[in-house]
């Protein structure tokens, strides 16, 4: 039965390639929606991510950065840098704020960098300064390529006019971008005088975060202070809960039109089968082989799908952001292994559509010429 | 004989709908079918034949009476135990040969296989024996849709024998087949049922059958009636006894002086193997029946 499902299945070459990209298509779907919405949340964090440190400390109550604002007095950085364990402290300002360029608004993560530090600054620069002086911004690479701006141009933070000086690679998505001013401008723009947003802390070789965390907590009054890696979770978790409904309705949609696409090759494989199957039927072969057949031509049909889907959403994938720059596309490295699953719960469902034809058979059929 | 019937259907009868726009396909029918027999089964289309070989084949449910198979009850099984004697104790061949077209002439033949104890493994001997002894043996690798129908017809007949079942259903099997080719059809399936010791059943409106047929049935309104007569013209072949049109033969032989006409290549080579043998007791004859 095996033998001659799957010789049957490739008997038909165009008509099984036909199918399978049908599935891919709808697979594709889904691949991209998820590399879409996992590329817009990696970027929300990528600064975290790409600054590295050890401890983030905020403002008690504060547990993220995405669309948080968190101030503490400048005095407590000093403070902070003498506890037992920490390296060094940098402090930074943060505002979300929203930026004009040529007369668009674009919404952007403004970072304040204190003078003459750069350890919480840009970590990778296409062109110009890697340190804004005051008066001066670094923008994405990105955000000037599509705005058409470059090295010299003017931007507004709010009503202050700032002269870029640096582009930075990695920094923009769809979502939000990251941009670089000094601390002075931004502290102006926010009457921030005397604060600070977070401080990133380095902590010595050997010493735990978790327990530097709680060491800063214990000893600094009204701050929250949390390892890298929870201040990361923090803040994907609160990305994904912007867009996850959407998403997961996209989702949902993809993978039900991968269902409907999958059942109607297989109905449609199926029908046209009807008499081979009828004389297999009507020679000995029980009920559930036959189906056991339908069931595994949608299964091959669907995973053929899935590799067509994965193999084009990867070679596809770094095409798209090159031509749509708005666009950061991640795919996650278990994407593959999660679709094949999903694509082995589609054949099975897809192959429920022609359960009754089979079932229903009549293997009497054989004799009619 | 004396030997237990290999098919016995007592009292079959089979109504398809119900009420005023009811139809008694098959109507009362009892038959028996002994070992190595070839029973004929005749009648005008729309008589129920199909009908009666598709009840037989545990492929139809009768609505009434009972059919044995080697002594097994068919209308007692559910569906897997009615496969499972298809599977193993019943070879069926088609008018429309209804060979896999995905599958090469050797894996059509052992399609059955894998549904009978051993497998295809312990089946290929006998596949292979049944290529050679089909002539088939040029076309084992080749698809259906290359074959010739006649070739189609011989790998379907091979097919029906790979598990070695105890009866061939046979449904119009030269229905598809030029003259020739439908000869050499009913001669293969003559010499199973004698060689191989298989009930073999056909149904078809082909007259020629006749002769090869140890008894012939005829049905009519879905119920076995007296046969039937036709007038006929034939000559006969010496070597299987069959008769054949001499008008539209394509095998002749001559020996001392007399001319013989063969259904087919196969009596026509076993005739030239030894003619003296088959030209001893038979004369060709015309007949008026």
């Amino acid at each position: 039965m095996l033998h001659w499902t799957l010789k049957s299945l490739v008997a038909r070459p165009v008509y099984l390639l036909a199918s399978a990209c049908g599935v891919a298509f709808a697979l594709m779907l889904v691949i991209f929606i998820e590399a879409v919405f996992a590329g817009e949340s990696g970027r929300i964090v990528a600064y975290l991510q790409k600054t590295k440190g050890d401890v983030w400390v905020m403002q008690r109550g504060v547990s993220n950065m995405h669309m948080a604002t968190s101030f503490i007095s400048d005095w407590k950085v000093a403070k902070i840098a003498k506890i037992e364990g920490v390296r060094k402290a940098t402090p930074i300002l943060y505002m979300n704020a929203s930026i004009e360029i040529g007369g668009r608004q674009w919404f952007s993560f403004v970072v304040g960098m204190a003078e003459g530090d750069d350890r919480a600054g840009p970590w990778h620069v296409v062109r110009g300064k890697r340190r804004p002086g005051k008066g001066e911004v670094i923008i994405p690479a990105t955000l000037a390529r599509i705005t058409g701006l470059d090295l010299g141009a003017t931007i507004t933070l709010n009503t202050k006019k700032l002269k870029v000086v640096g582009l930075s690679g990695g920094t923009f998505s769809m979502a939000n971008s990251v941009t670089f001013a000094h601390a002075d401008d931004l502290s102006d723009v926010m009457s921030a005088f005397g604060m600070v947003s977070y401080v990133l802390v380095d902590a010595e070789t050997g010493v735990d975060p978790r327990t530097l965390a709680a060491r800063i907590r214990e000893q600094i009054d009204k701050v929250n202070a949390v390892p890298l890696r929870d201040f990361i979770a923090s803040d994907y978790a609160m990305a994904m809960q912007m867009g996850v409904e959407i998403i997961d309705i996209m989702s949902i949609i993809g993978v039900g039109l991968a269902i409907v696409i999958t059942g109607f090759t297989v109905y449609s494989q199926t029908s046209r089968r009807r008499r081979e199957l009828a004389v297999a039927k009507a020679l000995g072969v029980r009920n559930r082989a036959v189906y056991g057949s339908v069931l595994l031509q949608a299964v091959c049909i669907a995973l053929l799908g899935l590799a067509i889907a994965t193999a084009l959403a990867y070679t596809g994938a770094p095409l798209i952001e090159a031509l749509v720059p708005l666009v950061a596309l991640t795919i996650e490295p278990e994407v593959p292994l999660k679709l094949g699953v999903l694509a082995l719960v589609i054949a099975a469902i897809a192959s429920l559509i022609p359960a009754r034809q089979v079932l229903r058979l009549d293997p009497a059929m054989a004799f009619h010429s | 004989m004396n030997a237990p019937p290999v098919i016995e259907a007592t009292h079959l009868t089979k109504t398809f709908g119900h009420g005023h726009v009811a139809v008694r396909a098959v109507d009362d029918v009892s038959l028996t079918v002994g070992r190595g027999e070839l029973v004929l089964i005749m009648g005008p289309s729309g008589s129920g034949k199909t009908t009666l070989l598709s009840m037989l084949g545990g492929l139809l449910r009768p609505t009434d009476g009972r059919i044995a198979i080697d002594g097994v009850e068919t209308t007692q099984l559910d569906e897997a135990g009615l496969a499972k004697l298809r599977a193993r104790k019943i070879g069926f061949i088609f008018q429309a040969f209804n060979l896999l077209e995905a599958l090469s002439v050797e894996d059509n033949i052992l399609f059955p296989a894998h549904l009978a104890p051993g497998g295809r493994t312990a089946a290929r001997t006998r596949a292979n024996e049944l290529i050679a002894n089909l002539d088939l043996g040029h076309r084992r690798r080749a698809l259906p849709d290359t074959l010739s129908g006649g070739e189609q017809q011989r790998v379907a007949i091979a097919r029906a024998l790979i598990n070695q079942p105890l009866v061939i259903l046979a449904d119009e099997p030269t229905g598809n087949l030029d003259s020739e080719k439908g000869q050499e059809v009913l001669m293969i399936l003559h010499d199973i049922a004698r060689d191989e010791g298989c009930s073999v059943l056909i149904v078809t409106h082909d007259p020629r059958v006749e002769d090869v047929a140890d008894r012939v049935l005829w049905l009519e309104d879905g119920g076995l009636r007296d046969r039937k007569s036709d007038q006929h013209d034939w000559v006969r072949d010496p070597v299987c006894g069959m008769r054949v049109d001499q008008w539209t033969a394509t095998r002749f032989a001559e020996h001392e002086g007399q001319r013989y006409v063969f259904c087919s290549q196969r009596c026509l080579e076993r005739f030239e193997a030894a003619p003296a043998q088959f030209s001893r007791d038979t004369r060709p004859h015309d007949t008026n029946e």
